[in-house]
């Protein structure tokens, strides 16, 4: 192979790499040396002193949220993957003009701003609107319950946000699936169910793969409905590192956490990658180059 | 993924990291930025002035009083609505104003606690009276003095208000105590602002504290309390100025909250109460950044908005307490009933007693150490 | 009951999607209502009106904030989804030397809080005395954005048939040709989707954008701000019309379409011309 060939990869990777080692690994490097530092900046700064005290200091007062983020956006991944899958079939099996509608409609929402998309659902889910009254007569909620500033709030919060991130990837993976495939396995008498689990799902696992990767990490670390759709309790760890941040301006505490929270969800990605099997996602081994 | 790939992987990250630390450690160390305080240099205002404020915080428009001053003054006015909030504000201009650098602003407008914090951090000029006649000829007796700023070294105040409380009269129209919001029949529908400053002090006086000596025992009681009723269910939730939604909605029936608010509820059964067992004021004050390019400017801007008829047209948009004497007859030609509004112009009886949005007390580690106990409370 | 069955998905996408636009109707809804102050509540106490749809382009910052919003989030889109394109190829298609680090590199912006992420990332850009403003705001844009618009398009990449393209290099074309005229339309949907996001992306950030705009305003910097002290009704007509003029554009533009078919009378051969046609064959 010539050299040429070889280098091709590298052409390919460098603007990308470039640009996140200029824009994101040195500006990491300084998080990382304020991980690192002690002191608080009313009482003359913050010195570089290898305190490496920081990070288990931050796991230790901040466990309850962390856990607590964990169950939220596992749980707003689930049901965006329940609600989005078949969303994105049907989007597929479109023909054009319906599925650019279709995906725009996906999309729509997100001109609206974050904060006023989640201030309408506080106004459609507060106490005394006409949806809480229906839940509370088909019992779904006591009589005197209510939705909102509870974690049910906050995943449905969560849930409806991300849902964007979890269609796309996927209906990108099953658009290109080869209706041939399907149409074979019912030729050899699979029923509907078993050519779904067995032609379908496989094939699209790649598109789940990224949609549940491209949900759970941001959701993990937000903190935007638990201000806005939750109470006293329902805090994540993304309100506590903006509050470390903001409020309380220990930054070395705030950039330790931040990077335990990092390696956090990735030992959560690299344990579900395993279990979905790396070639959804990394893809075959390729050319060596 | 055999061993030897893990391995690769591992090295690859660490390798990483450590090259980017060593690029970073470059930069030094973050802490005061140390030196002499500068003063502001006065002057015949020209050229162009950039100033931040908090958004409504000013009549807008082509006729508002930023147009005005620009005319006034000839100097090209840029006027910014970017302090979102205190800390959000200081979170991204602190590494600019380590550096003695104010990103282009010669003006802006934070509240007083936050003002001294950032005069103490060395991030603000002081200012020089001579080049404020119209400011200290006008400024409101009451408000020439402040705990954070004795002298009026660095602040001069914008607009300010009384924190208290906002009660649904509809549907509990007997609450007119701090008290009173926390009865448990009224649980879960009861909000408290995220806001130490503004919070604690109230709870503190409800608790019998003196609002004159706070000490650190008085803010810790009062900061577990605000943990028992969070535990409970009591406190629906710590807001940021949100709470305006709750009310409207009907989702909380008593809030403690600003004055000023009252536009931001939109409906006409909720009205601003000053609690019987405590209350607070804030004042937020212009300040004078380090390596503000304009400073003639900015001073000539102070002393613009405390002319009577400009500040009369700013207190009847914002409608928050106006520090400027002489406004209330202004405005009694124009508006009275704005003029007769305690909320707008209260006489000093009305604020006597109250807390002013005070600091821990002590030195800097135990104000800290407060501040993290009640952040801990509110992000629970 | 079988009509039921056989359109049971369709149906369900109905609802669904119907359920992505209830915030949409919400605030349709209450672009109408009359506010004393002009300020949004979320409340109908006053009655409707037109007024904040007559005089929508009324508040010049909400215009400009938006402005740039728009330029922002195009300008970051093409090039964040180049770039991400570029190296979801890379990282699928070659074993090389770096491959897993650089796929470890794709994941850590994703999973970095924002708030550290958009205050390291000023620390940066004041170190080096950048000055702070569009420039600092599409950088950091990009930035986030590249992850996204990897994954999803190696999603895409996963699985590819090469064979179309060895039987292209077969018939005499080159790399750059083959790319050109096989592989890139096959992957256009994954990139066209891995466009969208980045766009949703982009015009949606908060807290990246707030430390790093220096005095520029971005829409969501002007819708938070606002927030504090009420905000203007208009955003919420603006964002309607924002949603209705773009699906009208997306009708017209498909309606074109259709109608420029049916006037040649010749349909389009699948994978040249109408990219979102029925599922490709790869």
């Amino acid at each position: 192979m010539t050299i040429r060939r070889r280098l091709i990869p590298y052409w390919l990777l460098a603007p990308g790499a470039l640009w996140l080692l200029l824009f994101f690994v040195i500006p990491m490097g300084f998080m990382a040396q304020q991980a690192l530092e002690s002191g608080a900046l009313l009482t003359g700064g913050f010195t570089f002193t290898w305190e490496w005290s920081n990070f288990p200091d931050s796991l230790s007062g901040n466990s309850e949220q962390i856990v607590r983020s964990f169950y939220y956006a596992g749980a707003a991944t689930i049901l965006a993957l329940l609600i989005s899958y078949p969303l994105a079939y049907a989007i597929a099996q479109q023909s054009g003009r319906w599925r650019l509608l279709l995906l725009f409609a996906v999309i729509a929402p997100f001109f609206t701003t974050y904060l006023i998309r989640t201030i309408a659902w506080k106004t459609i889910l507060a106490d005394q609107s006409p949806v809480i009254d229906v839940l509370q007569y088909v019992h779904l909620l006591p009589d005197d319950g209510r939705v909102l500033a509870t974690s049910g709030a906050v995943i449905a919060g969560l849930t409806y946000n991300f849902l964007p991130f979890m269609i796309l990837p996927i209906y990108a993976s099953i658009e290109r699936l080869d209706m041939r495939l399907i149409e074979a396995a019912r030729d050899l008498y699979a029923s509907s169910t078993q050519a779904f689990l067995r032609v379908t799902l496989p094939m699209t696992a790649p598109g789940i793969v990224a949609g549940v990767l491209l949900t759970f990490i941001p959701a993990f670390g937000d903190y935007v409905n638990a201000t806005i759709l939750g109470g006293t309790h329902q805090n994540m760890i993304g309100n506590k590192i903006q509050s470390l941040f903001l409020v309380e301006r220990d930054y070395p505490e705030a950039a330790a956490l931040s990077f335990l929270m990092m390696a956090l969800i990735l030992a959560v990605v690299v344990v579900y990658i395993r279990l979905a099997g790396t070639e959804a996602f990394m893809g075959e081994e390729g050319e060596r180059a | 993924m055999t061993t030897s790939q893990r391995l690769r992987i591992l090295v690859a990250a660490a390798l990483m990291l450590a090259t980017a630390v060593l690029v970073a450690a470059c930069g030094g160390d973050s802490g005061n930025g140390g030196g002499e305080v500068q003063v502001a240099q006065g002057g015949k205002p020209s050229g162009e002035v950039t100033i931040s404020n908090w958004p409504g915080y000013i009549d807008p428009g082509k006729d508002g009083t930023a147009a005005e001053f620009e005319k006034t003054s000839g100097v090209d006015t840029t006027y910014i609505e970017d302090v979102t909030g205190n800390t959000q504000f200081f979170g991204k201009l602190q590494p600019q104003l380590e550096r003695g650098d104010s990103g282009g602003r010669s003006l802006f407008v934070v509240t007083n606690w936050l003002a001294k914090q950032m005069y103490d951090l060395g991030y603000l000029q002081q200012i020089d009276h001579a080049d404020l006649k119209t400011v200290f000829q006008n400024i409101n007796p009451q408000f020439v003095d402040d705990e954070t700023d004795p002298g009026r070294k660095f602040s001069i105040p914008w607009q300010g208000g009384l924190t208290g409380i906002w009660v649904n009269t509809s549907e509990a129209p007997e609450i007119r105590s701090l008290k009173d919001l926390f009865d448990p029949k009224y649980k879960g529908r009861v909000t408290v602002l995220d806001e130490m400053r503004d919070t604690v002090p109230l709870i503190m006086q409800m608790q019998g504290a003196d609002p004159t000596n706070f000490t650190t025992e008085d803010w810790e009681k009062a900061i577990d309390f605000l943990k028992q009723e969070a535990d409970s269910g009591q406190i629906r939730r710590f807001t940021d100025n949100s709470y305006t939604e709750d009310l409207t909605s009907g989702n909380a029936i008593a809030s403690i909250g600003w004055s000023g608010d009252a536009s931001l509820i939109g409906r006409d059964d909720v009205e601003w109460r000053k609690p019987t067992d405590g209350c607070d004021t804030f004042f937020d004050q212009m300040v004078i950044p380090v390596g503000a390019p304009n400073t003639a400017a900015a001073l000539a801007f102070m002393n613009f908005v405390y002319r009577p008829e400009v500040q009369a047209d700013i207190s009847a948009y914002v409608n928050y307490v106006t520090p400027v004497d002489g406004v209330k007859e202004v405005l009694a030609k124009k508006d009275p009933e704005l003029a007769n509004d305690p909320l707008i112009f209260p006489p000093p009886s009305f604020t006597r007693g109250c807390s002013e949005d005070p600091n821990p007390p002590g030195s800097e580690q135990q104000q800290q150490d407060i501040t993290e106990q009640f952040q801990d409370v509110v992000t629970g | 009951m079988r009509w039921l069955r056989r359109n049971a998905l369709r149906i369900y996408a109905g609802l669904a999607v119907l359920y992505m636009l209830i915030p949409i109707v919400v605030i349709a809804v209450f672009s109408f209502a009359e506010t004393p102050k002009d300020k949004l509540n979320f409340a109908i106490s006053n009655g409707f009106t037109l007024e904040y749809w007559q005089h929508a382009f009324a508040i010049q910052e909400l215009n400009d904030a938006l402005r740039t919003s728009l330029e922002l989030a195009a300008l970051a889109t093409v090039i964040s989804t180049a770039i991400g394109t570029l190296m979801a190829l890379a990282l699928v298609r070659y074993d090389f030397f770096g491959r897993r680090a650089s796929n470890l590199l794709i994941i850590l912006p994703m999973a970095t809080p924002e708030i550290v992420m958009g205050a390291s990332l000023l620390s940066l850009f004041i170190f080096y005395s950048a000055p702070l403003g569009f420039t600092t705001l599409l950088i950091a844009h990009v930035m986030f954005c590249i992850s996204f618009v990897v994954v999803v398009v190696r999603s895409r990449l996963i699985g590819f048939d090469r064979s179309l393209e060895e039987a292209a290099r077969d018939l005499g074309a080159t790399p750059v040709q083959t790319f050109r005229y096989v592989t890139l339309p096959l992957i256009l949907p994954g990139v066209f989707a891995a466009a969208l996001l980045a766009f949703a992306l982009s015009i949606d950030d908060f807290v990246i954008s707030n430390f790093n705009s220096g005095t520029t305003v971005t829409f969501p910097l002007y819708v938070f701000g606002v927030a504090l002290r009420g905000i203007p009704v208009q955003v919420n007509a603006i964002a309607t019309m924002l949603f209705m003029v773009t699906a009208v554009a997306i009708l017209l533009v498909v309606w074109q379409q259709r109608r420029a078919e049916r006037m040649a009378s010749v349909k389009p051969e699948q994978e040249k011309t109408d990219v979102l046609a029925s599922p490709a064959r790869a």
